[in-house]
């Protein structure tokens, strides 16, 4: 185990040991995990697999009954329980995005980018508002900066959740199954702007059903199941050829819809 | 301590007067929702500016209007009289809503079988819809029969010898005014407490169910 | 005969605008008091405390337990044994903003409590305080949400004003009645009053449905 100082942070995330469990259900079962800098990391595998447990135990939505989350060599540990200023703080360098977006409906597509900023990281309006343009422009909405959420399309939805995550200059991305509740069409327009981000060299962690994508886009494929990491490693190889019989049957399952 | 058992006495009048005028509106209100969601244009429209007159016109005025107003003049009405015609015709008003609120709830293919089983009108409704809808409806017949115990104070204003009057003619006649009040406060409290709970585990079993 | 009806009808119809006047005046009054203090609390039943949450979740059961008359004749006749002694417009005032409080404490908490979950999650994950996510996206949306409701309310405390009759305010039904006591003419002068107050209630729940389906929409 190599010791975590802030400038040996090529490895961006380590997970120790998590476990959650929900009253009798293990949703996510003794997961270790390391992530390096720049790294697109796809997890896939059947529901109730603890695949977005898991993903949520990282910005601690969830928090763990057990194990050590270490972030850009910030480590924090569940055990004792976490306090709000930890929350804070890891969940500044965590960003994440949702299935049902949820973007604040009450708000502007500026506003839902720029207040993050004011009141987390105390940015003036102005330069919210400039940084806010900025990612809009990269994930291509600058003409809907005054629109509400409800006058945009889910796919479209879903890029400024994502310009909303950014905002607040993450380490990390965090994906929940980002396209799930979207139409293929819409879903592309998204994959687009994820493709993009992890071009850039964004460290990405995405739970998703879309296997096109971890195999392109992906630099690392692990398989869930019953709460447990069965496979994980090259996804071109995973994919074509699984080591493990339950990775077999649920890649199946999914090719022979 | 006297002024409780006085008040307490009331208490049944007070019910009474709330179940007669929740049974009326209960049955009329199956009358003005079935004029509601007549075919005749004629009768939707008269039975929906009904059921409009009733729920706007504050309660009290349209009781004054029923009892000074007709049950004073050829007709005579005592003051239970024009209570339960007064909050009976506005309950049957609240209740027609409710009803109709749970027949829109219930899923519109129900009907479509109904109609492709060959079931005529009454079947449909009394076996098919109405038991779902009635469903829907209860917990708002609850709540509104306990708005309903609340209301009949007012009947107090003509006359009618329930706890809201006792509590003022206690007032006026002893020193203390403060209390009559206090206490009938609290047994209107006490009578709508196990109301409340009814609505909340009816909410919870009917839910259920589903 | 119908001729004297219309020609009375105007002759009583000053009077009884003034007293439209002044149950308009209580029931806006009320309102904007009432409101305030049922966002207290609002805020002060959903506490995590129980110590701020009992008294007031109490304080709210039996606001909306009383009935308003009840509230009404107790603030007018009840409190002066408490040698709190009040003129029937600040007494009207003060019962029905007790009455508005409680129930639209009880309004507003069900507004909050039906803001999605995803949002006040989507607010966790990036960052904000609780405070932030508190104010910024609980409060707004489930301001908006109760809106329908809370105006609805609003149509239902104005017809609740007629209740301040019995302290003697000379709101619309008090000049009515007084009318009809002197004329001997109830049926007209009640029927008239009554139109009076249907021509503001009816309109104003046209205009709250139309506001319903207009917010279903955008949420």
């Amino acid at each position: 185990m190599i010791a975590l100082t802030p400038d040996r942070c090529n490895l961006m995330l380590r997970l120790e040991g998590v476990r959650k469990a929900f009253k009798d259900q293990v949703a996510v079962d003794d997961v270790s995990l390391d992530v390096e800098a720049g790294q697109v990391v796809a997890i896939i595998g059947p529901s109730g697999s603890g695949k977005s447990t898991l993903l949520r135990c990282i910005n601690l939505l969830e928090i763990p009954d057990r194990g050590r989350i270490t972030v850009e060599g910030q480590p924090t540990d569940a055990k004792g329980g976490v306090s709000t200023k930890e929350l804070m703080k890891l969940r500044r360098k965590v960003g994440m995005v949702f299935q049902s977006f949820n973007l604040f409906p009450h708000m502007t597509v500026l506003r839902n980018i720029s207040l993050p900023q004011e009141r987390v990281l105390g940015r003036s309006r102005a330069q919210a508002d400039a940084r806010s343009m900025a990612l809009l422009a990269q994930v291509g909405l600058t003409v809907k900066a005054d629109s509400h959420p409800s006058q945009c399309s889910g796919g479209q939805q879903q890029r400024v959740a994502i310009a909303r995550a950014l905002a607040l200059d993450p380490k990390i991305m965090l994906f929940d199954e980002p396209t799930s509740a979207l139409d293929p069409e819409l879903g592309l327009e998204v994959l687009a702007v994820m493709r993009q981000l992890a071009d850039q060299g964004m460290t990405m962690i995405v739970v998703t059903h879309e296997i096109h994508f971890a195999a392109d886009v992906a630099d690392r494929l692990i398989v869930m199941a019953d709460g447990r990491i069965i496979e994980q490693g090259d996804p071109k190889s995973v994919i074509n050829n699984p080591q493990v019989d339950r990775t077999r049957t649920f890649l199946s399952a999914i090719r022979d819809r | 301590m006297e002024h409780f058992g006085r008040i307490f006495e009331a208490a049944p009048v007070t019910l009474e007067v709330t179940a007669t005028c929740f049974t009326v509106g209960a049955l009329l209100g199956v009358v003005l929702v079935s004029g509601r969601r007549s075919r005749s244009w004629v009768v939707r429209s008269v039975s929906r500016v009904v059921i409009d007159v009733l729920r706007g016109i504050p309660p009290i005025v349209f009781l004054f209007i029923v009892f000074f107003g007709i049950g004073s003049g050829a007709i005579t009405l005592s003051p239970f009289q024009a209570a339960v015609i007064g909050l009976g015709l506005i309950s049957a008003a609240h209740l027609a809503e409710i009803y109709r609120g749970s027949l829109l709830a219930v899923n519109r293919g129900q009907f479509e079988a109904s109609q492709a089983l060959g079931l005529g009108r009454t079947t449909t409704y009394v076996r098919v819809i109405g038991p779902q809808a009635m469903r829907v409806a209860i917990p708002g017949m609850v709540t509104w029969a306990i708005s309903l115990l609340k209301d009949s104070a007012i009947v107090s204003t003509i006359g009618v010898a329930e706890i809201m009057l006792v509590a003022n003619q206690d007032a006026r006649a002893s020193g203390s005014s403060l209390t009559p009040f206090i206490i009938a406060a609290l047994i209107y409290i006490a009578l709508g407490t196990p109301l409340a709970f009814l609505s909340r585990y009816l909410e919870r079993t009917l839910s259920l169910k589903r | 005969m119908h001729t004297w009806i219309f020609e009375d009808w105007s002759g009583w119809l000053p009077r009884l605008l003034d007293g439209l006047l002044v149950s308009l005046q209580v029931t806006g009054l009320s309102l904007a008091l009432g409101f305030s203090l049922g966002m207290v609390f609002a805020l002060l039943s959903s506490s995590r405390s129980r110590l701020v949450r009992w008294p007031s979740v109490l304080l709210v059961e039996v606001g909306r337990g009383m009935p308003a008359l009840v509230m009404l004749q107790l603030v007018y006749f009840g409190l002066p044994s408490a040698s709190i002694t009040l003129d029937t417009f600040p007494a009207s005032v003060l019962a029905l903003t007790l009455t508005t409080a409680a129930y639209t404490s009880e309004i507003i908490r069900a507004g909050l409590r039906a803001v999605p979950a995803g949002e006040l999650e989507a607010a966790d994950a990036l960052g904000l305080s609780k405070a932030d996510a508190t104010r910024f996206v609980v409060i707004p949306q489930g301001l908006r949400i109760a809106l329908p409701a809370l105006m609805g309310f609003a149509i239902l405390i104005f017809q609740i004003s007629a209740l301040a009759f019995s302290l003697g305010l000379p709101e619309l039904l008090s000049q009515a009645y007084s009318i009809g006591a002197a004329t001997f003419r109830y049926f007209d002068i009640l029927l008239l009053a009554g139109l009076l107050y249907l021509a503001i209630t009816i309109p104003a729940s046209w205009l709250v449905g139309r506001l319903e389906r207009r917010l279903a929409r955008h949420l």
